[in-house]
């Protein structure tokens, strides 16, 4: 028999050689290995596939055995696992996959076997290396520590407006790069209000900003920006893209998420209350075991633990464990991606290929996990649904709750009323000698129609009941507990304990002491939330970077590991890195120094830098702008905010549940199903409310004017992304064209434009262009636009002809672009 | 997320065969401007150009139609001794008892491939037919078997079948997307492209009930007249190549203005192509067009045929009705009644056209149904009873495409409950799907956060023994 010879393999001498007897090798060389051969080797061998980590063509494969343990157990029939795999004996383990083996050769195996497995092979061993090397792992550069690194010299000292500029500006210099030249006004302008806000500058701060852009303009803009309630609502939403949010359970039937929205309106204060980041992690991984010193701080700390709920999870499974288990392991992933640029998630069945991450890495954090409360076994059929915890009472909620107790009242004395009118009037027919007139008929139709519609009512109002704040949120388990590995992620199937505790690639100190009776939530976000770790800070500053500049310092702004991209600017990103933290992890302190550096005022064109566009067309030094087109959100808010309609922000529920016909199921019956959302009735408001507040659903298209997003790139609700797709894809130019939004907002804005009678044409030219584009109009755009108002409406322009010029507008690359 | 190495890796081992394609376009590629749907040749050898899939959703019950159980026949009404883990044992089935099998299955044709009289048009064209009898899925419900039947995966967001066909195949007809799907479900997933680009999601088409009605999302503006429409269009594209001779060096900005030629371009093109007046009566006919329970679906088959025939790689229709949890004696005849004809009638005017050796058909639900009844009431006749979802083992047939017709393949246990012979799992379905487009489905790969994704995860065997 061949063996198998390699540099990195020891060969060992047979084990037991001797000992077999010829017969017992005959028989292994005629009838067993020309199974194993045939049937096994194709997955489980050197020279094929080592599936599940088992090796079928030397002794000590089976001996050593896969990441199931040893396959089988010389002698002992019902405890190894290659008979019963050939058996088909377990559901989960049968082998050969394809069809199970003929009796007869599945009887020479378990003759093999209980004779002892005698295996004349000789032994290759791997010299594989014993679990992840973490001592290794740890040389890549996102997990060293944040230097504390200086802005480095450069030659030209007029470019460079802040520490960032002369990061940037050495590298430049050191390839022969010019930057680009500046923007104009109107372009930064542009510019930097849809990236603070999501929404374009008004006519007024246009034209302000224009007459006079000086430095201290330029700071007054940003502050301006920065506090603004926009500033909010647009930095929400990016991190909403990390949570894997919706107002949808799952994704089996419409399951309402009824008190998801408090966790966006928590979004929304965090932001714009610019809390510090190393506070927001801990009140999203462990606020419910944080210390609150009122009940609204108590009350914010819980909502906060939405961050681990409001992902997909199967709420429908019959198979409780795996659904559990799958949860788990979203939530684990999430917190690597969304705070660590750590794909924690591919450990769930093994090492990681690249990252030195061990199974024992990724249970340790699944364990805490585990240990909390994340989804409760309904009494609706075989339902679960998403744990919630009933928030501390504010004395608004006394105020709801006995508006809604009166309410409850009036509708069950009406109820009553009717009630007792109707029951005579259906007593009577017991007689069979009576005879009903058709308007009594008639009436007593109406009467029970009404009862019908209060008894909705009251279902209703019981079901969401607004004196009852809750909030979909966790609490740490009775018992928390470490957990078992899984095999191949398969729960049924378990291997060792895995004590809870942190990522070892990315720790500076002993694994924590988790107390008794907590899960370890606490101590993840106490290490996640530290100065000293290397990624938290690193990833968080990239997202902001990103954000603005186009593309990150590291580019794979998910993904820090082997596999990711390398910073472009490494003494940069810890700079900035490195000033986010001593300045108390402000992320307004943040964008403003990034928003007024000079770098952020470069062109977006690549101009005539013939040099710069040959050795680094990708732009990877930023010698310009990166272009972004705007996102599902900003486009339809830009529209909104052109024709003058953007409502003033609400918040609260998305889905409008308070209209009764949009909820089926209610009221609940035994056995029933879960009561589920059918919007038959929009709320009206919600057409010109900005997009962040509008519903998102995880199955079908999006509700209303929400369906934009379906059209523009906005992630599926269970997909945990940093940076969204930028596609262009002809149905988004039909959409452009052909949309009754596009056309909704043109009119209403050509609408607006009219209403100021004494404009001349030409002027709400200029202004329609201001409106849309944010810029003055040229002069032979003016010709083109009048032109075209003639020839749609001869004579003089009718609304209906500056509908359509501000339709096409809306379909420009000018529009869609933010340079 | 999308990062440049993919695009390259898949230039590496896929011929582009459209011309002037330089060094340039490469960087365009990154960027996403270069036109991802052009079309490609694939590196191995292709059996079939282009998919058509039927999906049966809700998940037909194998038995009934194509596998017929004794064991199950003989002991209708009767328990049954299965042993079932506990994770599989579900709601109101718990007596297992045997439901057997009203209207009989059996051999057809030449071949011999086994087919209920349920579906006598697919029954008179069995010997086309390739019926794999031990599909295997995971899980029991329909959200994430579907989700696993489309994408691989019976969570998160991945990019599904038809997505992966259309990244690895481009479109043969620039006027139209590579992937469409006709009546889809709520579920957007099932045609999303997730972390492809989004050239590849598939494009849902509704037959309209009126003639007005688009078929395609926002395909007509019906407020305007067509010289405004003309002259709002050119009005943009004047506004839109200024601002390229303003700055040339934006490569995104010419694939911008292409985009919106190319939906102009579908305006005029996609309305003729879905209006199906022009098709002739016999043929009409066949589908079974006009036919009370067959109008709906014999209409979606032949739109199916008429878009793949345009050059569409991958065009689903979806045939919903096949969930009988309860009174499946009465209820699945109606549903076969709905699709047999319009199935039928496509493999044949496939055939009749040529076009069936260069398209593989592929029939399936989710998931099959159980042997064992299922009675939600508690109460009911075992007559009325109707079956739970079984992903374990179901029938697939797949024609056409370089599959061996009048073929049948895999077996199951005599309970009709789990493969003991020939078993596909979705992964070696779509292994093999992909293989008989020319497509390895280990090397059709896209790197996200690190990772080379692909349709079949970590799995998958080409079922060689299927092929012709």
């Amino acid at each position: 028999m061949r063996c198998y010879f390699h540099l990195w393999c020891l060969v060992a001498a047979a084990l037991n050689l001797g000992t077999l007897s010829a017969r017992a090798v005959d028989v292994f060389r005629d009838q067993v290995e020309p199974i194993l051969r045939q049937r096994c080797f194709e997955c489980h061998s050197h020279a094929g596939k080592i599936k599940g980590g088992l090796t079928l063509d030397s002794p000590s494969g089976w001996q050593k055995g896969g990441e199931s343990g040893p396959a089988l157990v010389p002698g002992a029939l019902d405890q190894s696992r290659l008979i019963q795999a050939v058996r088909y004996a377990t559901p989960d383990l049968e082998m050969p996959p394809k069809a199970k083996l003929p009796a007869s050769e599945i009887a020479i195996l378990e003759q093999w076997v209980a004779a002892g497995a005698p295996d004349p092979r000789e032994t290759a061993i791997m010299a594989e290396k014993k679990g992840v090397d973490i001592e290794a792992g740890r040389k890549h550069w996102a997990y060293q520590p944040v230097r504390e690194t200086a802005p480095p010299p450069v030659r030209d000292i007029a470019w460079p407006l802040n520490e960032v500029d002369a990061f940037l500006l050495a590298k430049l210099e050191s390839t022969g790069i010019q930057p680009g030249a500046g923007a104009e006004a109107h372009t930064w302008l542009r510019r930097v209000t849809f990236d603070l806000t999501g929404l374009p500058p008004t006519e007024a701060e246009i034209a302000t900003f224009i007459a006079a852009p000086s430095l201290q303009a330029h700071e007054r803009v940003v502050d301006r920006l920065l506090n603004s309630k926009a500033y909010g609502e647009r930095w929400a939403r990016h991190w909403l893209d990390l949570v894997g949010y919706a107002e949808q359970i799952g994704t089996e039937g419409k399951i309402f998420a009824e008190h998801a929205w408090r966790y966006r309106d928590y979004l929304l204060k965090s932001f714009n209350a610019d809390k510090s980041f190393d506070r927001f992690i801990r009140e999203q991984i462990a606020g419910d075991l944080l210390p609150a010193a009122s009940p609204q701080a108590r009350r914010e700390n819980l909502i906060a633990t939405g961050f681990i709920v409001l992902g997909d999870v199967d709420i429908n499974s019959i198979d409780k464990l795996k659904m559990e288990y799958d949860f788990v392991d979203s939530q684990v992933s999430k917190v690597g991606t969304a705070f660590l640029g750590m794909t924690l998630g591919c450990v769930r069945c093994h090492d990681h290929k690249f990252d030195a991450i061990g199974q024992e890495d990724y249970y340790g954090i699944a364990g805490m996990f585990r240990s909390t409360k994340t989804t409760f076994r309904t009494n609706l059929g075989i339902w679960s649904n998403v744990y919630r915890v009933p928030l501390p009472e504010m004395p608004e909620d006394r105020a709801a709750a006995s508006e809604h107790q009166k309410r409850l009242a009036t509708w069950h004395q009406e109820k009553d009323k009717v009630t007792a009118e109707l029951k005579p009037l259906e007593a009577a027919l017991k007689d069979k000698a009576h005879t009903e007139s058709p308007e009594t008929k008639k009436h007593r139709a109406e009467l029970s129609v009404q009862i019908k519609t209060l008894e909705g009512k009251i279902a209703h109002a019981e079901y969401f009941d607004p004196g009852k704040p809750q909030a979909l949120a966790v609490a740490d388990v009775a018992e928390p507990a470490d957990m078992r590995l899984t095999i191949r992620g398969n729960p049924y199937a378990l291997g060792d304990t895995m004590p809870r505790g942190l990522v070892r690639v990315a720790m500076w100190a002993p694994q924590p002491q988790i107390p008794a009776k907590q899960s370890g939530r606490l101590q993840l976000a106490d290490w996640i939330a530290d100065t000293r770790h290397p990624l938290t800070a690193r990833v968080a500053v990239n997202r902001v970077w990103q954000k603005l500049f186009g593309e990150g310092l590291v580019r794979s702004v998910d993904y820090f590991g082997i596999r990711g991209e390398n910073p472009t600017h490494p003494e940069l990103l810890d700079y900035l890195a490195h000033r986010f933290m001593k300045e108390g992890w402000s992320q307004k302190k943040l964008i403003r120094l990034l928003a007024l550096s000079r770098a952020y005022r470069m062109t977006s064109s690549a101009g005539e830098n013939a040099h710069a566009s040959e050795s680094d067309p990708e732009n990877r030094l930023l010698w310009h702008m990166n272009r972004q087109r705007l996102d599902a959100e900003s486009i339809r808010d830009a529209m909104l905010a052109a024709s003058g309609c953007l409502a003033a922000p609400a918040g609260g529920p998305g889905l409008p549940l308070e209209f009764p016909e949009n909820v089926s199921g209610l009221p609940l019956k035994p056995k029933s199903n879960h009561p589920q959302f059918a919007i038959k009735t929009e709320r009206p408001s919600q057409s010109y409310e900005r997009t962040l507040y509008l519903p998102v659903v995880r199955t079908g298209t999006q509700l209303g004017s929400a369906r934009l997003r379906d059209v523009f790139d906005f992630p599926q609700p269970a997909q945990i992304t940093g940076k969204r797709n930028e596609t262009t894809v002809p149905t988004q130019s039909l959409y452009l064209l052909n949309a009754d939004l596009i056309r909704q907002r043109a009119s209403d804005l050509a609408g607006d434009l009219l209403a100021t009678t004494k404009d001349s044409d030409p002027s709400r030219i200029a202004r329609l262009w201001l409106r849309v584009l944010n810029r003055p109009v040229t002069p032979a755009e003016q010709a083109d636009a009048l032109a075209f108002l003639k020839d749609t409406s001869p004579g003089t322009p009718a609304a209906a002809a500056w509908t359509e010029l501000a339709r096409a507008l809306f379909g420009t690359n000018e529009f869609l672009l933010r340079y | 997320m999308t990062a440049p190495f993919s695009s390259l890796s898949r230039r590496a081992w896929l011929q582009r065969t459209s011309a002037g394609f330089g060094a340039m376009a490469l960087h365009g590629l990154a960027q996403g401007a270069a036109n991802p749907l052009a079309p490609l040749s694939p590196r191995l050898k292709a059996r079939a150009k282009r998919v058509i899939f039927l999906y049966m959703a809700g998940g037909p019950s194998q038995m009934d139609l194509f596998d017929p159980k004794p064991l199950i026949q003989k002991n209708h009404g009767r328990s049954v001794a299965v042993p079932l883990p506990e994770k599989d044992k579900h709601v109101s089935t718990a007596k297992l008892l045997a439901l057997g099998t009203e209207i009989p299955v059996r051999p057809r044709g030449q071949s011999g491939v086994t087919i209920s009289d349920l579906l006598p048009q697919t029954a008179a064209i069995a010997d086309e037919l390739c019926l794999l009898r031990a599909v295997q899925a995971d899980n029991n419900q329909h959200g994430p078997a579907a989700l696993q039947f489309h994408t691989g995966v019976t969570a998160e967001a991945r990019p599904s079948m038809g997505s992966w066909i259309s990244y690895g195949l481009g479109t043969e007809n620039q006027n139209l997307p590579g992937f469409l799907t006709i009546h889809p479900g709520i579920e957007t997933r099932l045609y999303g492209s997730s972390f492809l680009p989004a050239a590849h999601q598939g494009t849902p088409v509704v037959l309209p009930a009126k003639v007005t009605d688009p078929a395609i999302d926002f395909l007509t503006d019906a407020t305007t007249d067509g010289a405004t429409q003309r002259r709002r269009f050119d009005f943009i594209q004047r506004m839109n190549r200024r601002l390229i001779e303003h700055d040339a060096t934006d490569v995104r900005l010419e694939g911008m203005v292409q985009s919106l030629e190319t939906a102009f371009r579908m305006q005029t093109a996609a309305p003729g192509l879905v209006d199906l007046s022009k098709e002739t009566e016999a043929t009409k006919k066949l589908y079974g067009i006009g036919g009370k329970a067959t109008d709906k679906n014999g209409r979606a088959c032949l739109l199916a045929r008429r878009l793949s025939e345009a050059g569409v790689r991958f065009v689903q229709v979806t045939l919903d009705g096949w969930d009988h949890h309860g009174d499946i004696r009465g209820n699945l005849p109606k549903s076969c009644a709905a699709a047999d004809q319009p199935c039928a009638g496509l493999i044949r005017d496939l055939q009749s056209r040529g076009l069936l050796d260069e398209t593989l058909v592929v029939w399936s639900g989710e998931f099959g149904r159980t042997p064992w009844s299922q009675d939600l009431s508690g109460t009911s006749p075992i007559e009325k009873h109707g079956r739970e979802h079984q992903p374990d083992s179901f029938c697939t047939w797949m024609a056409g495409g370089g599959v061996k017709a009048g073929f049948m393949h895999g077996e199951t246990d005599e309970f009709g409950y789990r493969p003991v012979a020939g078993r596909v799992h979705l992964h070696d379905l779509h292994a093999t799907i992909l293989h008989l487009l020319g497509l390895d489905h280990e090397h059709l790969t896209w790197r996200n956060l690190g990772r080379d994704y692909r349709l079949t995860d970590v799995s998958g065997e080409v079922v060689r023994e299927i092929i012709a």
